[in-house]
């Protein structure tokens, strides 16, 4: 045996240290006030927003950083987020200076596209392109500097029950359950432990959407995206499509956003279709990249990432109940996402409904009360805002697209190309029989007045 | 008796975040996130699973700045029960010869019965620190080690050892120190309450160079060694032909084959 009686003072420092209880079995159940299920910018938003009334709560992330394993269109809207945190340092790629919405067919595109002087001036609509790894990880870091704790590479499997009420969530690592008085599921649209809980019902194909999307850089000119998209400094776009050239026969659309040196393609439609119409994501982002009008946009690209999702599509009908007994549900785990063809939103949602929740948790731990009742004005607020008020008002709207599909994909992009084609034709006709027959062609698709009319009124709330 | 077992762990960049510079063929480290040493995750695993054995305490060591604390809080989240910071500004440029009669000393100072590192780093990859541990102290050394089992009993350590055609089994009188082979053992993931405790309220034990008595004994003027030069490999032209037929294809094929 050596001696150590010599050598090794710090041995003794050793015993001295060793004798720390934290450092034996360290034990943090109820240390935290709230534990939240999910890094992403609706768990961020409730671990700021709860940090910020003093509490401390605990985000507990599954990636091995904060936006790792998340994945959206790209386009981020940011009113709720201004108010929460200085967006100063935060990550943008670029702001959206156009909006662009094409209808293709098989070859044709007819465009319509919006550039109000007012979204190249700060703050920009507060619309922004990001990257998700980047702007989650800054978000979270903003929740942790307020004074919440984030744990990651760490996956919440189910949760802990206890008289009825949820007390704690168990993880996927040894010693992995852990309580604390609230639980939020900010775990996104594959929401498998609200689900495994029966918070939540599965949900209906029908009710999802399938996304696939890349992004892409251009090695060889380092101008591509000024030239072809016409940017000027930090301005972007966001390009968005619809007809069988976006998506086939599928019901959705295609999208074509600028970051700072790359940009982002993807698809998007019913899972429904993907599965029922043999349509991979694959071959679909890959048809809708070749489109003619899409093509030239993306030449000599190189692909820098491939990612796909599932989206909740369900709108406000297809909402769980936010509220359980020690737990609320927010962002994509509770649906909320909007997608009416002319709005694609989802994160500014879910910020929406992270800071409700991280607020509500931290009056009811204020007055020292859990349970379902203390919990009752997160959902009652999220009602009251735009968050449900928008869902509710494009409800009706799926619906009817989805009844109306084959013409309003098909049939009209073909006619409306076709009416373009004969209007603007350059032949010895004079120019009254070209309008007639463009006149003639649109109006063979929609049934003439009567079938313009009743289509009109059956989306007039649109713009009302 | 209790064994004190010391791992010694180090900061590396991620191997797999590490890109070379396309104009000057230089490999860029510095945009790459630090990481623990893989190897080391292999040595902390071997370290524990001989405390699951025997009455033991296993500690890490890292030599580095404050900076380097994070591979600390891992090991502690993973098992160990402490975990010691050598830090001095004395150290900077140190190569393998003061970072090993750091580590010699630290081992020393710790009482360690057993010194555990793996076989080499990912970013120097010289295998030099582990036998020059055990060169400064006179202690024994068993390198590449795939498995280990205790006998405190004749205070001893047994080691499995790779070698050409087979392996070897070796006793070693401790103390002694182990060079873990890299891929021989499965890093246990940190429990949960652990991990907390270690990323958020863990702070390790600080030494210096001077705690060590080894003060004009490190840095980079006693460091022998000297980089000669550097050298970029270019890539080496490939032939290419288009052969338009099958044939004529074959025909190539049996000419380079003869």
């Amino acid at each position: 045996m050596n001696d150590k009686s010599t050598q090794a003072a710090g041995a003794t420092l050793l015993d001295e240290r060793a004798g720390d209880a934290a450092l034996e079995a360290p034990n943090y159940d109820n240390d935290f006030d709230a534990i939240i299920v999910g890094a992403g910018l609706a768990g961020s938003a409730a671990a700021l927003t709860m940090a910020q009334r003093g509490l401390e709560p605990l985000l507990i992330e599954r990636g091995k950083y904060p936006g790792a394993k998340n994945v959206f269109g790209g386009v981020l809207y940011t009113p709720t987020i201004r108010e929460l945190t200085d967006l100063d340092s935060a990550p943008f790629e670029r702001y959206i200076g156009e909006k662009r919405f094409s209808m293709l067919s098989h070859d044709d595109e007819t465009a319509v596209s919006l550039k109000p002087g007012d979204w190249h001036r700060e703050p920009h609509n507060d619309s922004y392109t990001v990257f998700r790894g980047d702007f989650d990880e800054w978000f979270a870091e903003q929740a942790v500097e307020a004074g919440a704790t984030l744990v990651t590479e760490t996956t919440v499997t189910d949760l802990v029950r206890e008289g009825g009420g949820i007390v704690g969530v168990q993880t996927d690592r040894p010693d992995g359950e852990i309580r604390a008085p609230y639980v939020v599921l900010a775990e996104g649209g594959n929401s498998l432990v609200s689900e495994g809980a029966d918070l939540k019902a599965r949900e209906d194909r029908t009710n999802i959407a399938v996304a696939a999307k890349e992004v892409l850089e251009f090695p060889e000119n380092d101008e591509a995206i000024e030239d072809r998209f016409r940017l000027v400094g930090d301005a972007g776009v966001s390009y968005h499509y619809f007809g069988e050239g976006a998506v086939g026969e599928a019901y959705g659309g295609g999208f074509i956003y600028t970051n700072d040196d790359t940009v982002s393609v993807g698809v998007a439609y019913s899972l429904d279709d993907a599965a029922t119409k043999r349509q991979s994501p694959e071959e679909t982002l890959n048809l809708f990249k070749s489109h003619p009008a899409v093509a030239p946009l993306l030449k000599d690209a190189r692909t820098v990432e491939y990612s796909a999702k599932t989206i909740p599509e369900g709108g406000a009908e297809t909402m769980p109940d936010l509220v359980h007994d020690g737990a609320v549900i927010v962002g994509d785990a509770a649906g909320l996402v909007l997608n009416n063809g002319v709005h694609l939103e989802g994160t500014n949602m879910a910020v929406e409904s992270g800071y409700y929740a991280g607020d509500t948790i931290a009056k009811a731990a204020e007055n020292g009360k859990t349970g379902a009742s203390a919990l009752q004005s997160y959902p009652e607020r999220l009602e009251n805002s735009y968050v449900v008020q928008n869902l509710e008002r494009y409800a009706w709207l799926t619906e009817r697209v989805e009844e109306d599909r084959d013409l309003l994909f098909e049939q009209l992009p073909r006619a409306i190309a076709d009416a373009s084609t004969e209007y603007f034709r350059m032949d010895r006709s004079p120019k009254a029989t070209h309008a007639k027959a463009a006149k003639q062609r649109i109006f063979e698709t929609l049934g003439g007045w009567k079938g313009a009319t009743k289509l009109a009124l059956r989306y007039r709330k649109l713009v009302r | 008796m209790k064994w004190t077992i010391v791992v010694g762990v180090k900061q590396v960049p991620d191997a797999d975040e590490v890109g070379i510079d396309p104009d000057t063929g230089r490999l860029d480290r510095a945009n790459a996130p630090a990481v623990m040493n893989p190897p080391d995750r292999d040595a902390l695993e071997a370290a524990l699973s001989i405390k699951d054995e025997v009455d033991a305490r296993v500690v890490a060591m890292t030599m580095g700045p404050p900076m380097a604390t994070p591979v600390l809080e891992e090991a502690v989240a993973m098992g160990c029960d402490d975990a010691v910071l050598i830090t001095d500004r004395a150290f900077a440029g140190s190569d393998t010869w003061p970072t090993s009669l750091t580590l010699a000393r630290a081992a020393e100072y710790l009482g360690a019965d057993i010194v555990m590192a793996g076989e080499e780093t990912t970013d120097s990859s010289t295998g030099q620190v582990p036998p020059g541990i055990a060169a400064h102290n006179g202690w024994a050394q068993l390198t590449y080690v795939e498995d280990v089992e205790a006998r405190p009993e004749a205070n001893q350590l047994i080691a499995t050892r790779d070698v050409e055609g087979g392996y070897e089994r070796v006793a070693a009188d401790l103390p002694v120190v182990v060079a873990v082979a890299y891929g021989e053992f499965e890093p246990r993931p940190a429990p949960l309450h652990r991990k907390l405790y270690a990323e958020n309220d863990f702070e390790p034990m600080q030494l210096t160079a001077e705690d060590l008595g080894i003060k004009d004994e490190v840095g980079l003027d006693v460091s022998p060694t000297s980089v000669g030069g550097m050298e970029t490999v270019q890539p080496v032209e490939r032939k290419s032909e288009v052969i338009d037929s099958a044939d004529d294809l074959a025909d190539q094929i049996q000419e380079v084959m003869l």
